[in-house]
């Protein structure tokens, strides 16, 4: 596992959430809110996505970590090789 | 094959009600894992939004439009697509049928509108002039209100409009369409759900899944299938079992327990109570609504445009002022709705054709009758409806003769039929004044979704029922 891995896990998740949105050519370092239609409902989904498809767990204190690719690349990452090494 | 059910059951959530709340939460619930039961007192999924069959033609029960339709013009922001999004359902199964226009006529004054906002805008422009500036400004009020908002301010939209200084008839205008709705409130409407209504309906726009309601219901029964949700039919609750601030389970109307770690509840608040035998809110008064209908459906030969019928709703007033009450008479004709489905979509050449019109009824005065008496005044005022209705069509009055002799069916239902779809006391449309948005109750683990949630529609029950499951029940772990 590493970071890109982690961030096409997430841009999966997104195209299934949200199958409307392109996302040919989204920015690592810019806010996905910035530049795709999501809304708070949407990164709930995210969040549930996660847990449901990887078994990992953002408590809603965090959701902010999951604002751009790369933040969800560096605060996911630790809980996946979590996950693998368990 | 096994003639009883166990006598006991449990499961994590447990939901009374497959409307369209009901169902759109079971959905989210049991896509992310949770056991779900699914109870229904009737023998059909929809509730209000229901559906049945008559003479081998399908009718739809509430549909006459699926508003917020994500038009060009209002893109991206209808809650339609936010719904489609989390139900996991692509838009264009609905196959949607976007409206021809529609028409607002208060006496001999018409406002017209279709899925272009700026169309409204002409229109109310041409012809309340002097408005223009009061009724911009109302816009812009509009716009910053917090209506969608768990706790927005239940104002009242009359004294607004009053205030606002448009044309009084403007006001009275707009208030029509949006109170047919979803208005629970006697002759008013509370400020967010009027704002909530105006965008569904004229920012956003009307349309119509070409096959009715069950382009939404069947792919969503499917799901919950899929997903292993229990539904159970004809399956009425007797009452919530609670201890202390908690609820336990329910006892259905066979006598069957069902135990359940939390509880959504559908059927509106002051039937939950009821199921309580206590009250559910902390507020010290939940009003009982009192808005129900009749809507008379014929089924004719041809087309609406053989008729030069093109429009697709045609909300009706017969003064200047509008009045949306519970008659007191079995029907009040003063005003009404007209819809005629098949001028959704552009070129539909359908062979037979169907004209709805919806008045205010009143529910006491319906269930009191005899079924004799139930089945002459349903067919005597099937008559007067019509007759009335054609006032408000292009050249109605002289073409009712040629819409006798070409009608196919007919049939008609009251608010005894309303009652029997969604179980509401006194067979209201739009549930109790009081509304609770966020669905919490005093009971801890139950929860309140739907008609009383006050997010009205097809589009704002779905809503409804996902927030409560969201917000209530997956974000909590």
């Amino acid at each position: 596992m590493d970071k890109e891995k982690v961030k096409q896990i997430v841009l999966d998740i997104i195209a299934e959430i949200a199958p409307d949105e392109d996302l040919n050519d989204v920015k690592s370092d810019i806010r996905l809110r910035d530049q795709l239609d999501l809304d708070s409902m949407d990164f709930l989904d995210i969040v549930m996505e996660l847990r449901k498809q990887h078994g990992i767990d953002v408590p809603e204190a965090e959701y902010r970590e999951l604002e751009s690719l790369d933040s969800c690349a560096n605060y996911l990452l630790p809980k996946f090789e979590a996950g693998a090494a368990a | 094959m096994p003639t009883s059910t166990p006598k006991h059951s449990s499961t994590e959530v447990l939901i009374i009600g497959a409307g369209l709340a009901g169902l759109a939460a079971a959905t989210r619930l049991a896509m992310f894992g949770k056991k779900v039961i699914l109870l229904e007192k009737h023998y059909v999924v929809g509730g209000l939004n229901s559906f049945y069959a008559k003479e081998g033609r399908k009718f739809d029960v509430g549909l006459h439009a699926l508003t917020n339709y994500p038009s060009p013009s209002s893109g991206k922001s209808s809650p339609l697509l936010k719904l489609c999004r989390q139900l996991r359902l692509p838009l264009d199964k609905l196959d949607l049928l976007p409206q021809s226009s529609s028409r607002i006529t208060f006496g001999s004054q018409s406002l017209c509108f279709n899925n272009n906002f700026d169309y409204f805008l002409s229109q109310v422009a041409e012809i309340f002039p002097k408005s223009i500036d009061s009724f911009s400004s109302f816009l812009r009020k509009m716009e910053e209100f917090p209506a969608y908002s768990v706790d927005a301010e239940e104002l009242s939209t009359r004294t607004i409009l009053k205030n606002s200084g448009i044309d009084p008839l403007l006001g009275e205008m707009l208030l029509c369409p949006t109170c047919y709705y979803g208005s629970a409130r006697p002759n008013d409407i509370d400020f967010p759900t009027f704002i909530m209504l105006f965008d569904a309906i004229f920012k956003q726009g009307l349309s119509r899944p070409a096959a009715g309601i069950r382009a939404i219901l069947d792919p969503l029964t499917q799901k919950l299938k899929d997903l292993g949700v229990t539904r159970r039919m004809n399956c009425g609750v007797q009452s919530i079992l609670t201890k202390d601030e908690l609820t336990t389970g329910v006892i259905l109307e066979s006598g069957e327990t069902i135990e359940a770690e939390q509880i959504i509840s559908t059927c509106g608040i002051r039937e939950t109570e009821n199921l309580l035998k206590k009250e559910v809110i902390e507020s010290p008064t939940v009003e009982t609504g009192q808005f129900s209908i009749i809507e008379s459906i014929r089924v004719f030969d041809g087309h609406p445009r053989d008729f030069g019928w093109d429009e697709t709703v045609v909300f009706f007033n017969q003064s200047e002022q509008f009045n949306y009450n519970c008659p007191d008479s079995l029907v009040d004709l003063q005003s009404g709705v007209i819809c005629i489905p098949d001028n959704y979509g552009a070129n539909q050449g359908n062979k037979e054709a169907k004209l709805r019109v919806t008045h205010p009824a009143n529910f006491s005065q319906w269930s009191a009758l005899s079924q004799d008496e139930y089945r002459s005044e349903k067919n005597s005022w099937e008559k007067t409806i019509l007759e009335s209705a054609m006032h408000y069509l292009p050249n109605g009055n002289n073409l009712l003769p040629q819409l006798i002799k070409k009608t196919l069916m007919t049939d008609t239902f009251t608010p005894t039929t309303v009652k029997r779809f969604t179980s509401h006391i006194n067979g209201t449309l739009y549930g109790s004044p009081t509304k609770r948005r966020d669905g919490a109750t005093k009971y801890k683990n139950l929860y309140l979704a739907g008609t009383d949630q006050g997010y009205v529609g097809i589009v704002g029950a779905m809503l409804g029922g996902i927030a409560v499951a969201n917000n209530q029940i997956l974000r909590k772990g």
